[in-house]
């Protein structure tokens, strides 16, 4: 093998109070995808924001094409050749693709004093053709979508001429065209020398894209494998430091009544003649790619967007549901795939989160806040769904991809809805944890609650799901019994355009 | 009135690529922020038109004199405002400022009888320096705009107070000094156009700004600290110090608001100036500058100001009741600014 | 696009807010319009210059508008409306000016287009005004001190409270009541002169940190309607017995003056500041020669003779 582009050896670094990362080892190649995986909080953003400058190590050593590196800033990093691209991404909205592109090295003219706006868009089409990236240097960033805006990204951190590209979750936004876009681009970098290290969690794309795994658990190294010789099992092993079964988890008992049947339902290009039924004690699974309308279906159920045309029964009563007020009232809940924006007020504490929605029960006189009630609601819901936080005082802001979203859970739990969509409830969870709420889902169906689980990931679709629905374009496409459930039939039919072919009939 | 780097902004663009260059134009043209200026240009024309039929007395030369002259301070004051909300900060201490700078031009003029050029340029410099240190104050000590600024506007008006004796400072020594606000250099060469220098200093101090906001590397940063300050400080620009830049950049413009006031009522008031900032911000979001940052125009913040003086000047011509004046400004300024959400909705 | 709409609406919501207001003060042409340019208008003093002046308006036939600043502070938004005012031709213009300076080009083009002047509550550095129908505050705070002197049997430390520093009226009160207690009351010593800005709050905070350094202090002066309810209060909330000597009048003045809690206070006859101005002002239009300064008086009151109707007619409430 040829020498390492980056090779750190001992590193370790500490806040106060948390051990980040403790005699870590890693090494990258020119050329190389490098793909650095482990469960939240095992250290992964916290190397890979040391090898870009944003942070400062503690010791140990990283030796850089032969030099032994500590950048004391981002500035540092990127002018050595080292690029980084964020998982939330850092582009200023306002501004013109160049312009965010050459931010703080604008061309001059006029002895400096102005900006060379003509050469700077040259400079950029220069750079955006390079990458065969067809995207007009002089459009707003904010109008983009994420992934052309991921692009700007990557054409940002190139046009430092950078020999090392960190990508930390790249593909969290991106929908499967674009993801197979930016690999197409990584392969192309990678044919140009650069070394690219790469986190996900996605154990697929993985498999499709990288040379070779880092595995760090508990901000310790684990171990470095090739990719093409390790099954995804050893490497969730590693990650979760035991194997973890992929066997089906079915309900204890047959599905009850009906809870809630949709016909006809229409709203907008992504909901088009939505029928289902959904009974007591099942898990709905919802299939399809990103933007197949899965989303639209349950925000239009639960009444979020513009009132939609077709007819909702909740047990066997024809209800009208113009607002999420009504929803509730209806005993219908929606745990929204963003928790940050839309489940959780994430700077207050666990107690005020689980009783949010529900204040009034919690009231003395309609004023005064009945602080007992709400601390034994929320104790209550702790132990239940074995929420993990040192008290029910905690902000939430403090605990874990995971444990945020029980509390979601519990939020509408204690509103006595019974039936719950939850939208993507696993993304951005780590793997751990995924498995507890997979496992509180299916106990929370047990108990009689009907659950709509919309998820991306076949596997979790398949694994969890009595019943599975696959839409395409805002159709529902086909139903699948979990035995007929293959990923490859649920992607032929996650495809299949506006055929009456399989056609639920409810 | 035109802004000229805008306009200049078009030909380079279609000199520079064709197709491309003509969505450019028409984006600039048809875009959010143009249509902004227009619904706002458009309340103004509707504004002048409507006062001009209801009152004789209004669209008289002296009367549109007045307005230029009203407008002056509070305008120029709104442009120093304008860079430092596109920051997404804000600055209290505008108001307190020019009046410190305005008795600080009195010290070095009266007190000290520097010669009236070097004093303009000193009390300026006052100006720019005591915006500097609100940006250091904000940068250096984390301490959050709104605090930081609050902070300065009491510091100054207590400075003002101070140095001043607490009494007006008369410009008896510098016979020149009203020249600079009341005085008409338009009308000495066009005598039709008796334009006065204030309004002429309010152009060229537009101009300028709309300039350095569009054409240089202080009002790219200006746009890109409001849109995303962590992710210019990522890109490695040095944010602490274009910020103490961009407020000292506001406090010069505080300076030259400071100059006209006191040219204008040729003395400096010491007690003067609190709630001036006010009426500067409510300016620059009528002229459709966002308070969360990013986004904002030098022509609209003048729009903004115009509209302010044209319906206060307005209403004391057609005799409206003080009390209503208030009620009727108010209004105007939400609904300025709701109309401005909806677009942006709709946007 | 109904949000396009619905901004367009809009401006023209606002556009008939504004005809509502302006059509509800429609000037009438052939009318003799005289607008006074005031120092004020919120507070209870120039409401009353205001009601005097609408007196004799109506008396004397004639048309008026009355505005002031918000603040006395507010130097260069008078003279805008000063400007304005000009601007609608009028026949007449009284002006009462916060800065003796500021206005005077203004007033040199009212001045060249034979427009008269007449200045009110205080004058201007110039010759321009043909009369100025004011107070005289210099003797006015000299009563006061004489007063506060009698209260405390001439000796013992006093305090004073005045709304601003740069005012004529409070440079005058302050200067007035220093200078009377310096010449003719020698064993009394001023502890402390504070400025309020008129504020009741403020005046109230400034009383009760003079009264917080100074124990022994026996009285205190506070120079208008807002800095002496703020010494008022402040010696309320202080718990002390002290003389208190306000000035102007006004419906917390007057109950404190009846309870006993404040001594006397001095009242100009702001309603005839307001009747002195336009019967100037018309008279100037026909014609008539008129004095330098006409001195509108000013009396001292206290609970004896607060129901007297020579006093009862000049306070407000």
């Amino acid at each position: 093998m040829s020498t390492p582009l980056i090779s750190v050896h001992g590193l370790c670094k500490s806040f106060p109070g948390v051990r980040a990362l403790h005699n870590v080892r890693f090494e990258l190649l020119a050329g190389e995808v490098h793909a650095v995986m482990g469960e939240n909080g095992a250290g992964k953003s916290t190397l890979m924001k040391i090898l870009a400058g944003v942070y400062r190590k503690d010791s140990g050593d990283i030796v850089y094409d032969g030099v032994g590196v500590d950048f004391p800033s981002p500035r540092e990093a990127q002018a050595a050749g080292i690029g980084i691209i964020h998982q939330e991404l850092q582009l200023m909205n306002h501004l013109t693709v160049a312009q965010n592109i050459f931010i703080g090295r604008e061309p001059r003219k006029a002895f400096g004093l102005l900006l060379d706006e003509d050469r700077l868009n040259r400079q950029a089409a220069e750079l955006l053709g390079q990458l065969n990236l067809a995207i007009d240097p002089r459009t707003t960033v904010g109008g983009l979508t994420v992934a052309k805006q991921q692009m700007v990204e990557i054409a940002k951190a190139l046009s430092f001429n950078s020999r090392v590209l960190i990508m930390d979750e790249p593909t969290a936004a991106l929908n499967n065209r674009e993801i197979a876009e930016l690999f197409k681009m990584i392969r192309a970098l990678k044919a140009r020398g650069v070394g690219i290290v790469y986190i996900s969690h996605k154990m697929d794309e993985l498999k499709q894209i990288s040379d070779r795994v880092t595995v760090l658990r508990d901000g310790e190294y684990v171990a470095t494998v090739p990719t093409a010789e390790t099954t995804i099992e050893t490497i969730i092993g590693m990650m979760v430091g035991r194997s973890l079964s992929d066997a089906r988890l079915v309900g204890a008992a047959p599905a009850g009544d009906i809870a809630l049947e949709v016909r006809k339902l229409n709203c907008g290009p992504l909901v088009r003649d939505v029928s289902f039924t959904l009974r007591k004690g099942e898990i709905l699974g919802f299939a399809g790619l990103m933007g197949a309308g899965r989303t639209e279906v349950a925000r239009a159920i639960f009444g979020a967007d513009a009132v939609p045309s077709g007819e909702i029964r909740v047990n066997n009563r024809q209800v009208t549901i113009r607002t999420p007020a009504h929803a509730v009232a209806n005993g219908i809940g929606y745990l929204s795939e963003d928790r940050k924006r839309f489940g959780l007020a994430t700077g207050m504490d666990v107690e005020s989160n689980v009783v949010m929605s529900n204040l009034a029960n919690y009231l003395a006189m309609k004023v005064m806040l009945r602080k007992r009630a709400i601390r034994d609601t929320a104790g209550r819901f702790i132990r239940m769904l074995n929420i993990r936080t040192p008290s029910a005082s905690q902000e939430v802001r403090l605990l874990s991809g995971g444990n945020q979203q029980k509390i979601v859970i519990a939020k509408w739990l204690d509103r006595d809805c019974d039936i719950l969509f939850f939208d993507e409830p696993t993304r951005g969870i780590d793997i751990g944890a995924k498995n507890e709420i997979y496992r509180l889902l299916r106990a929370l169906a047990d108990q009689g609650k009907a659950i709509v689980m919309i998820s991306s990931e076949l596997p979790e679709v398949i694994r969890m799901s009595d019943r599975i629905v696959v839409m395409c374009e805002g159709r529902i496409t086909g139903e699948l019994s979990p035995d007929e459930a293959t990923q490859e039939r649920i992607m032929q039919l996650a495809t299949q355009r506006d055929t009456m072919e399989g056609r639920l009939t409810a | 009135m035109s802004d000229p780097a805008l306009v200049k902004d078009h030909k380079d663009g279609i000199a520079a690529s064709g197709s491309g260059a003509v969505a450019a134009l028409r984006r600039r043209l048809l875009g959010p922020a143009a249509l902004q200026k227009l619904l706002a240009f458009a309340s103004l024309v509707l504004l002048l038109i409507y006062f001009s039929f209801a009152s004789p007395a209004f669209m008289q030369t002296d009367n549109m004199i007045n307005i230029l002259q009203a407008t002056a301070v509070n305008g120029v004051l709104a442009i120093a405002s304008t860079f430092v909300i596109i920051t997404a900060g804000i600055d209290l201490s505008v108001g307190t400022l020019m009046t410190f700078c305005a008795v600080m031009a009195g010290v070095f003029l009266t007190y000290w009888e520097l010669p009236m050029w070097t004093g303009i340029v000193a009390a300026i410099l006052t100006g720019a320096l005591s915006g500097a240190l609100s940006g250091a104050v904000i940068t250096k000590m984390k301490v959050p705009p709104f605090i930081a600024t609050l902070g300065m506007m009491l510091v100054l008006k207590g400075l003002a107070l101070v140095v001043s004796g607490s009494k007006p400072i008369y410009f008896s020594n510098t016979e020149n000094f009203s020249m600079i606000s009341q005085d008409s250099l338009l009308g000495v060469l066009v005598p039709d156009l008796p334009i006065p220098n204030a309004a002429l200093i309010l152009i060229v101090m537009a101009v300028l700004a709309s300039i350095v906001l569009n054409r240089t590397a202080l009002g790219r940063y200006t746009f890109a600290i409001g849109s995303n300050e962590e992710a210019v400080r990522l890109s490695g620009v040095n944010v602490d110090r274009w910020k103490i830049v961009i407020y000292g950049l506001g406090g010069a413009i505080c300076g030259v608001a400071g100059l006209l006031l006191a040219s204008r009522i040729n003395s400096a008031q010491p007690a003067l100036g609190q709630g001036y900032e006010l009426d500067a911000i409510a300016a620059v979001v009528i002229g459709g500058t966002s308070l969360s940052g990013g986004t904002g125009t030098i022509l609209g913040t003048i729009i903004g100001a115009f509209i302010m003086s044209v319906l206060t000047n307005g209403l004391r011509i057609l005799s409206v009741a003080q009390e209503w004046q208030f009620v009727v400004t108010g209004i105007i300024i939400i609904l300025a600014v709701y109309a401005d959400m909806l677009r942006r909705k709709r946007g | 696009m109904s949000n396009k709409h619905l901004s367009n609406y809009l401006v023209g919501a606002a556009l008939g807010a504004v005809m509502a207001a302006g059509l509800s003060a429609g000037a009438r042409a052939e009318d003799v319009y005289i607008p006074l340019v005031s120092k004020g208008f919120q507070h209870q003093f120039w409401q009353a210059v205001k009601l005097g002046a609408e007196q004799a308006a109506k008396a004397a036939n004639v048309k008026i508008t009355f505005e002031g600043p918000e603040t006395e502070a507010m130097v260069d938004k008078q003279i805008d409306m000063l400007s304005a005012a000009l601007a609608k031709k009028p026949q007449a213009i009284g002006f009462a000016a916060l800065d003796s300076k500021a206005a005077i080009p203004l007033l040199k083009k009212a001045d060249a287009g034979k427009i008269p002047v007449i200045a009110f509550d205080s004058g201007v550095d110039s010759d321009i005004p043909l009369t100025t129908c004011t107070t005289d505050n210099l003797a006015a705070a000299g009563l006061a001190a004489d007063k506060m002197a009698g209260l405390i049997g001439d000796a013992g430390e006093v305090a004073v409270v005045v709304h601003d520093q740069t005012s004529r009226t409070g440079i005058d009160r302050r200067d007035g009541f220093l200078k009377q207690i310096k010449d003719k009351h020698p064993n009394i010593k001023i502890v402390s002169v504070q400025y309020g800005g008129g504020d009741q709050l403020k005046s109230t905070e400034i009383t009760k940190s003079i009264l917080q350094a100074n124990p022994n202090i026996k009285g205190i002066f506070g120079a208008n309607e807002g800095s002496a309810i703020g010494v008022l209060n402040g010696v309320k909330e202080m718990k002390k017995k002290i003389v208190v000597i306000g000035y102007d009048s006004g419906k917390q003045q007057k109950a404190a003056i009846n309870s006993g809690e404040m001594a006397g206070a001095i009242t100009q006859n702001p309603i005839g500041i307001g009747s002195c101005t336009v019967d100037a002002a018309v008279k100037a239009l026909k014609g008539e020669k008129l004095p330098k300064v006409t001195d509108t008086g000013f009396y001292w009151y206290d609970k004896s003779n607060i129901g007297d109707a020579k006093i009862a007619a000049v306070l407000y409430d």
